[in-house]
């Protein structure tokens, strides 16, 4: 690298230092990852500034489908929009449903897409569909959004998770678990399933810490020689595994909800969700790039004005108690929040007073890092039955993901020597979105 | 040059196999290991690639055994072999191992796997049975295709259809990707935009034999009649027919609509009072099974299985992906899958003759060592692939590995000899399942890496101490090196460096306050290296 040439042999000097300021303003995704020579986290001043500049995620899944006509897209008064109606919001002319009071307030943070066509109503595909951007092939199986982020926003030598995701209901959990595809284990989420602890993440008593370190520096060595001569990827990925293991077991304590103010607690509320949100936030401020944080289940196709009378309130409380959080703390300009399903619901109103999935026209909001809050895109007709502006399927809401998050949607990674951008060739981010 | 002596195979390649015809291929009365050198080495020649030398004897007795018998060898088992100076041991090894019980249920369990992965059930009790028999492979695909209920034994095999008979597209494409190397389920929304061969009507015709399956009461049934439609990209409604993947329709009078079936009555039926509804007179699944071994028609059935027990024993199909078996994807050695396939068909489709003749070949038998920078690409088999282990292998080698050798010594009859296997593979079902299924380019994740650095089971199964345990044993050992020396062979099956006893000695030597603690993580470090994850 041209870069080696130049070093006077000081680590502080292994990267140009101009360079860095300049670009740790502008790009410290794409420097941070190449970061493996410098360990710039002993360096108080450099860590705090790129603590700050690294973009993160989390996505808000409402798994089973959550009704945008509930939510970012009312219809008051058509025949196909039930009791609910619409209130104004802080930014005029723009209306959300009356079950979200607290958005209604902030939504200066907020976009809403409001015409997503995905074309596909079924949990399992539409689950796949909207956590890759697209359609898996055969012989092809993509990474997640997650595991992308893991891998563009992430330090190769982390001291913490690069892809957590919470799932605890049981209902869904088949149909989108996190993969990384081609991406390798590497990427892989950490799944939270069950327990706020991480699986497997705290030493056992029957062996002490020094012990434990060199248990595994032996076994490190032991397995070098047998990697030479013998070049396999998978064969690489097991001894990356366990050389991560160490810096994962000392993030334990972020995912501890008890290490926040009550103060904080409570304002995220008492609920399941809410916590797993705040641990989110624990998260993503001590440098993991991903959270998902799964919220089931939203499949009304019953009942679909109790189940969202329930869940949406909580949505709306949660959802602002983060931004508020984030922003109070600096990290909003750097934060994405995403709220999104698989699908929509449908505006027909089925015999059980319940809404069926619904993929032609429905809505997803992005807050903070990278987009201009206050803002609605696209637009559905009077009944909510279709797009009738700014129609787009979940590569362009990807692509704009990538572009908010300052990550080219067009880069390439390789299978093998085939070269597969993040999103398909010609797939344009949606610039009215973008700040 | 070389480059003019390529040109035949490039012509090969490029039309694809289906030009190769059965005149131009060796003849029939070869022993297909034989054949198999034949096609790799010609290939090899051809590229001017030296391939890798044949496997050390332990090297290779690891191989075989976790291939055959689905765990690592003996300590005595690797002694005796590589002791061995009889000229024609490893034909002997390969017949000891696959007339053992063991062969049998771990060929099951892998038959199982390609069978059922992805679904929630088994089949692995039907296969025990079929392949202690050694059941012919067309046999069995109509056993699960066909399933007797009535017939205990065959029963069981009814899980493949039950697992699936929810999501017929499910069914249509898994059917199609196992038994015929063909994913077609892109087609059924357009047709293929590279592949000539599939089409809409492709992916429906093959629809149309399962359309007409259901489950009733708990058991699989059938109607007589059923008529798929689609739409095409261009909204055109069209009716589709008993099309099977060549091309070829049955011509029947049953494509109409069926009139109500009894499942939409909404009766609750007591699964094990009503008996089986009673076969169509016109099965469209039986006129599948029947047309799909015809000759002229049965060549995706035969290349299939022959490439996926292939892609098993070597880490890399004859053609890859395993589901894209199409004119646009050539074999990479066509003359031989031909050979192989007519081989199978000719001799009952028997799955043991195929699987004996892979592991007597001199392919199979490379070391995976190679030191003469960039290996050969895959396909040329000039070199052993190191593979993961599946599941089971792991969780029943790492069983093995823990136990004191004296207990499983050479010396045992060998109906006790299979009684204590059998015992170590109960209970390595449980650990089993914390593994993932290794596809192609496994990445092992930071979670297995969590659970041996931290989890308790593993502390309290794998390291614990005891009479029939290896940390016993080794605690006995006044000897530093023997006890090291030992530990190794045990676990990773070959005989230790000198570097490594260095190593490992000096990491004991600091621990001499704690002996049987160093002991045990001696152990731990040997089992979570990556050779001992891996089949190389």
């Amino acid at each position: 690298m041209a870069l080696n040439q130049r070093l006077c042999g000081s680590p502080l000097h292994a990267i140009d230092r101009r360079g860095f300021l300049g670009t740790a303003v502008a790009g410290a995704a794409a420097f941070a990852a190449d970061m493996t020579q410098l360990n710039v986290l002993q360096h108080p001043v450099l860590a705090g500034e790129l603590k700050k500049q690294q973009k993160r995620c989390i996505l808000l899944w409402l798994a089973g489908g959550a009704s945008q006509l509930e939510t970012w897209d009312p219809k008051p008064g058509a025949p196909t929009g039930g009791p609910f109606r619409a209130i104004p919001t802080s930014v005029p002319g723009i209306h959300i449903s009356e079950l979200m009071p607290q958005m209604a307030k902030r939504m200066k943070h907020t976009c809403i897409i409001r015409s997503l066509n995905t074309r596909n109503g079924d949990h399992g595909g539409a689950a796949q569909l909207m956590m890759r951007g697209r359609r898996d092939e055969p012989n092809l199986k993509y990474p997640d959004l997650g595991a992308v982020l893991a891998r563009e926003l992430g330090r190769r030598d982390s001291q913490v998770p690069d892809y957590v995701s919470f799932y605890f209901a049981t209902e869904g959990r088949g149909m989108s678990p996190g993969t990384a595809g081609f991406l390798g284990s590497r990427y892989a989420p950490m799944e939270m399933y069950t327990s706020m602890v991480p699986e497997n993440i705290r030493r056992l008593d029957g062996i002490n810490d020094l012990d434990h370190k060199q248990r595994a520096e032996l076994r490190d060595l032991l397995s070098k020689q047998f990697a030479d001569g013998r070049a396999s990827s998978s064969l690489g990925s097991h001894n990356e595994a366990y050389q991560r293991v160490r810096g994962l077991m000392a993030s334990e304590k972020l995912f501890d909800a008890a290490q926040e103010p009550q103060k904080i607690r409570d304002r995220y509320g008492p609920t399941l969700f809410g916590e797993q949100v705040m641990v989110a936030r624990r998260l993503i401020e001590a440098g993991v790039p991903f959270v998902r944080v799964g919220r089931a289940w939203w499949d009304s196709h019953g009942e679909n004005f109790e189940t969202h009378q329930e869940l949406v309130p909580e949505l709306d409380h949660v959802m602002s108690a983060l931004l508020d959080d984030l922003q109070e703390r600096g990290l909003l300009d750097h934060t994405l929040v995403i709220t999104l399903s698989e699908f929509g619901r449908t505006p027909q109103i089925n015999p059980s007073l319940g809404r069926d999935h619904f993929a032609t026209a429905w809505s997803a909001t992005l807050s903070g890092c990278g987009v201009k809050g206050g803002s609605v895109y696209g637009k559905t007709d009077a009944k909510g039955q279709h797009v009738v502006e700014g129609e787009i399927g979940a590569a362009q809401l990807f692509a704009t993901i990538y572009r908010a998050l300052g990550i080219n949607h067009q880069k390439n990674y390789y299978v093998g020597s085939r070269p597969v951008p993040l999103t398909e060739p010609g797939t344009k981010p949606i610039k009215a979105v973008l700040a | 040059m070389r480059f003019i002596r390529l040109i035949p195979s490039l012509v090969a390649i490029l039309c694809g196999p289906s030009l190769v015809r059965a005149n131009e291929l060796l003849p029939r009365n070869l022993p297909l290991e034989q054949v198999i050198d034949h096609y790799v080495e010609e290939r090899l020649k051809e590229e001017g690639i030296e391939p890798a030398p044949p496997a050390g004897d332990a090297n290779f007795t690891r191989r075989l055994t976790l291939d055959l018998a689905g765990r690592i060898p003996t300590l005595e088992e690797t002694q005796t072999f590589v002791a061995s100076a009889k000229a024609d041991k490893r034909i002997a090894l390969v017949e000891r191992l696959m007339n053992a019980p063991g062969f049998v249920r771990h060929q099951a369990t892998e038959f199982d796997t390609m069978l059922m992965s992805g679904t929630r059930g088994s089949v692995r009790g039907y296969l025990l049975e079929a392949l202690a028999q050694n059941r012919p492979w067309d046999l069995v695909y109509r056993d699960l295709m066909l399933p007797d209920e009535n017939d205990p034994k065959r029963k069981a095999a009814n899980e493949f259809l039950r697992q699936r008979v929810r999501d017929l597209d499910k069914l249509t494409a898994e059917v199609s990707s196992i038994f015929f190397g063909v994913n077609i389920s892109c087609a059924r929304c357009h047709d293929h935009p590279l592949v000539a061969d599939w089409k809409q009507d492709h992916f429906f015709g093959m629809k149309s034999f399962f359309s007409r399956t259901y489950e009733s009461g708990g058991k699989l049934a059938e109607r007589e009649t059923g008529l798929v439609k689609f739409k095409t990209t261009k909204g055109v409604e069209r009716q589709a027919r008993l099309m099977f993947l060549t091309g070829k329709v049955i011509e029947t009078d049953t494509l109409k609509e069926s009139p109500g079936s009894d499942t939409k009555k909404g009766k609750k039926t007591n699964a094990k009072s009503t008996p089986p509804p009673a076969p169509p007179k016109f099965s469209a699944r039986a006129e599948l099974v029947k047309l799909s071994l015809e000759p002229g028609q049965r060549d995706f059935f035969a290349r299939s299985i022959v490439n996926r027990i292939w892609h098993r024993f070597f880490g890399y199909g004859l053609v890859m992906p395993l589901d894209q078996m199409h004119s646009e994807n050539a074999p990479s050695h066509p003359e031989l899958l031909d050979w192989l396939a007519r081989d199978l068909v000719e001799h009952q489709y028997d799955v043991r003759r195929l699987i004996r003749g892979l592991v007597l070949s001199r392919a199979y038998a490379r070391e995976s060592r190679w030191d003469k920078g960039e290996a050969p690409r895959a396909a040329v088999f000039a070199v052993a692939r190191v593979r993961p282990l599946t599941p089971m292998q792991l969780a029943m080698s790492l069983r093995l590995a823990v136990t004191d050798p004296q207990t499983l010594s050479a010396s045992l009859k060998s109906e006790e000899f299979d009684k204590r296997l059998q015992a170590l593979e109960s209970s390595a079902g449980g650990l089993a399942r914390r593994f993932d299924q290794p596809g192609d380019d496994f990445q092992v994740g930071v979670s297995e890496a969590l659970l041996f650095s931290n989890g308790s089971e593993i502390e309290k199964d794998l390291l614990a101490d005891g009479g029939d345990r290896l940390l016993g044993r080794l605690k006995q050992l006044k000897n530093r090196e023997v006890a090291i020396d030992l530990a190794v062979r045990t676990i990773l099956c070959r005989p230790s460096s000198d570097s490594e006893r260095q190593l490992l000695a000096d990491y004991l030597k600091q621990r001499a306050d704690r002996p049987a603690e160093a002991l045990r993580q001696m152990i731990w470090a040997l089992l979570t290296s990556a050779e001992f994850r891996f089949n190389y």
